[in-house]
């Protein structure tokens, strides 16, 4: 009985108040953790996924792939990201991109200059081949879209982000719709029918109306989708992407780390990147001192910075002026 | 031993209670935008009540508001843009659907009476828009918006113009009344006067392929083109006359993406000095009240960005100057157009009114109020 004694008061000594407080702290701060990591796991799943992505830019005129050295940017310094959309619908195994945007972000001066590349801009793509401009994602993905970009632009493109275009519907709802003025109606008699299954070359009608209005996922797509009845055409286009990409700025900036995984959620699948974390926090350190009267925007319309002209194989094509081109693009991307 | 266990017993539901509850804490801290979703009108209720019975349109429903509260009216559908029959026994509305939209005759409940339009068809090609219905003062002559006649050997799509049809008759009946600029969107928002005159919003484009919106008077229905009232470089449309026809109400927004609430004197023929009653906001559908003392209009509210029905009341005009009637504070345009003329605010700047709370009104579809 006596040889017991020693061990009840080692068990007993193990509730003590004092290590049970512990234990319990311990056990909430498990719990919590748990909690919060099951929180934030699909951001980490992203995260890897779809964040980060390596790009190896190959040279231009080379078929070969070498890293192209990228000049290394402080924290805080001014870069470069080209926004590039695609209709990932499954009508091209490689989807061509919609919209192709330069965009320079000085996190310093909270300053954003925007410019918008047409999409069916005839340039040499970076293999030597003249192509529209489009063609380069579904050519050579990320990495071919930025050295075509880089060879006729004359531009260092430091981050990629590719979105698609259910990613940006859902993305927009997310986010409960955008604010824009639309300024005249927006009809298209064959605008692609292709987002919810059915026939990939199918089409439909669609009437955007003017005037100020909140617009959902699905009319924010059609709104910068629609180029048929546009006669601005791709130009028009891309000034309304600018136009739903600012004010999807707008609405973002009020977002925060709780949003995160909502964010994920929509955009899974329809979205990867190159930038990392820390550029991520760049981006929304400008997008919280958002102010409008600190973003330039450029959009290459004809005749002045680009010309129609004859078609090639069938396609429409328009040629760009590049000295015009070339002067605004390194006066806003030095 | 037994303490352990029943140390275990409690701590595994407190660690699972606790891990879950951080898991929704975190979810309560999302953002505004991300959290805030509109509310149903009928769920909510004005903060001040307006005389009068109002329409209003969300999300496809259309909504009835009087005596300070709202009642959903009308059949399941794709609703927008209704307005009142000058004798105030009718509505009429536009119902889209798939591929096209058409104008119903309903009554003061929702109920349809007559399907006035029929633009749909199996063919994407051969289906039509129409919008923007509003009937001449007599009641006898609807005017809209349609997308005909299409564009042939064109690029696919069109632009609307403004047409009118026996509020009695038929399509067949239909004529059009002004010819639009292709490839701009066309003409909107047909104000009929009494008479033979028709206001109108015309969108166009200059020789920098900027695209302008600018409110034109058709003084007789052979003139296709009308004359302007506001400059193109004022980028004014959204008109609303007001009831006993002496001003009208726009929205200009200078070619920004931000808008100014204006009001000019209206004579019949010409605009007087425009005053700008608001600015620096995404303003909508400015509707005048029964008694032309007050507007209402949408305007977003909140970090949601919903948009909100707010009442405005109209300060009496200043007789203008003769320094301030001379030159036009906006640049005239690179056609010559007319330009409408501001006078500074009054001392005694108008305060608007937030009515509505919590929903997200279509901004597009002018209140119809009477």
């Amino acid at each position: 009985m006596e040889g017991r004694a020693p061990a009840r008061r080692r068990r007993a000594s193990r509730l003590h108040p004092v290590r049970l407080v512990i234990l319990t702290l311990f056990c909430l701060v498990l719990s919590g953790t748990a909690g919060a990591a099951a929180y934030f796991l699909p951001v980490v799943v992203a995260g890897v996924g779809q964040t980060g992505q390596t790009v190896v830019v190959p040279p231009s005129n080379s078929p070969g792939l070498k890293v192209t050295p990228t000049p290394a940017t402080s924290p805080g310094a001014p870069f470069t990201v080209l926004l590039l959309g695609s209709d990932d619908d499954g009508k091209n195994k490689s989807p061509l991109t919609q919209s192709m945007i330069l965009v320079r972000v000085d996190p310093a001066s909270k300053h954003v200059t925007m410019e918008s590349i047409p999409r069916d801009l005839w340039v040499p793509l970076w293999t030597g081949e003249n192509a529209k401009i489009d063609a380069a994602y579904a050519y050579g993905g990320a990495a071919g879209a930025i050295a075509t970009v880089e060879r006729n632009f004359h531009v260092h493109v430091d981050e990629y982000a590719w979105v698609g275009l259910k990613g940006l519907i859902k993305l927009i709802d997310l986010l409960g719709g955008v604010d824009v003025f639309v300024t005249n109606p927006v009809l298209d008699d064959a605008y692609p029918d292709d987002i919810n299954g059915g026939f990939l070359y199918g089409y439909k009608t669609v009437a955007v109306l003017p005037g100020a209005q909140h617009l959902d996922g699905s009319r924010a797509l059609q709104y910068v989708r629609s180029r048929h009845n546009d006669i601005n055409g791709d130009f028009g286009r891309s000034a309304r992407q600018q136009q739903v990409l600012l004010a999807m700025k707008i609405k973002a900036s009020t977002l925060n780390a709780a949003d995160l995984p909502d964010i994920v959620n929509a955009l899974a699948g329809n979205f990867k990147t190159s930038m990392g974390l820390d550029r991520v926090r760049s981006l929304l350190s400008v997008a919280s001192g958002f102010d409008l009267a600190n973003v330039k925007q450029i959009v290459l319309y004809a005749p002045f910075y680009t010309n129609y002209g004859p078609q090639i194989s069938g396609q429409s094509v328009i040629y760009p002026h590049w000295t015009q081109i070339l002067a605004v693009t390194k006066e806003n991307f030095p | 031993m037994i303490a352990r266990r029943l140390a275990a017993i409690l701590f595994l539901p407190m660690m699972l209670a606790f891990g879950s509850g951080v898991y929704l804490y975190l979810g309560t801290l999302k953002s505004k935008v991300v959290k805030t979703r509109a509310d149903i009108p009928t769920v909510t209720k004005p903060r001040l009540v307006l005389p009068g019975t109002m329409f209003v349109v969300q999300d496809g429903r259309l909504f009835r508001l009087k005596d300070g509260s709202f009642t959903e009216i009308g059949a399941p559908g794709d609703w927008s843009q209704p307005t009142v029959t000058p004798d105030h026994t009718h509505l009429i509305a536009v119902l889209r659907g798939g591929y096209s939209s058409d104008l119903y005759l309903l009554d003061l409940d929702g109920h349809i009476l007559k399907r006035l339009t029929k633009n749909d068809s199996r063919i994407v090609d051969y289906n039509h828009w129409a919008f923007y219905p509003r009937v001449s003062p007599d009641g006898s002559t609807l005017f809209y918006s349609y997308d005909g006649p299409k564009h042939v050997d064109a690029a696919p799509g069109d632009d609307l113009s403004i047409w009118s049809m026996p509020l009695n008759g038929s399509q067949s009946q239909a004529r059009r009344r002004t010819d639009p600029y292709w490839y701009t969107g066309g003409d909107v928002t047909p104000i009929p006067l009494a008479g033979t005159g028709l206001l109108f919003v015309q969108h166009s484009i200059d020789s920098s392929t900027a695209v302008h919106s600018q409110i034109r008077l058709q003084s007789r229905p052979g003139d296709l083109v009308g004359k302007p009232l506001t400059s193109l470089a004022d980028n004014c449309s959204e008109p609303a006359l007001s009831p006993d026809g002496t001003q009208l109400a726009m929205i200009c927004t200078g070619g920004k993406q931000i808008a100014m609430l204006e009001v000019a004197p209206f004579n019949g023929t010409s605009l007087g000095p425009a005053r700008v009653l608001l600015e620096g906001g995404l303003y909508a559908s400015p509707t005048w009240s029964p008694d032309g003392q007050a507007l209402v209009y949408f305007a977003p509210s909140g970090a949601a960005g919903h948009f909100e029905l707010w009442w405005l009341a109209v300060p009496v005009a200043p007789t203008p100057s003769p320094s301030a009637a001379a030159p036009p504070a906006h640049s005239p345009s690179a056609g010559g157009a007319a330009s409408s003329i501001l006078v500074p605010s009054l001392p005694a700047t108008p305060v608007p009114v937030q009515v509505t709370q919590g929903v997200d009104l279509t901004a597009t579809s002018p209140p119809a109020w009477y």
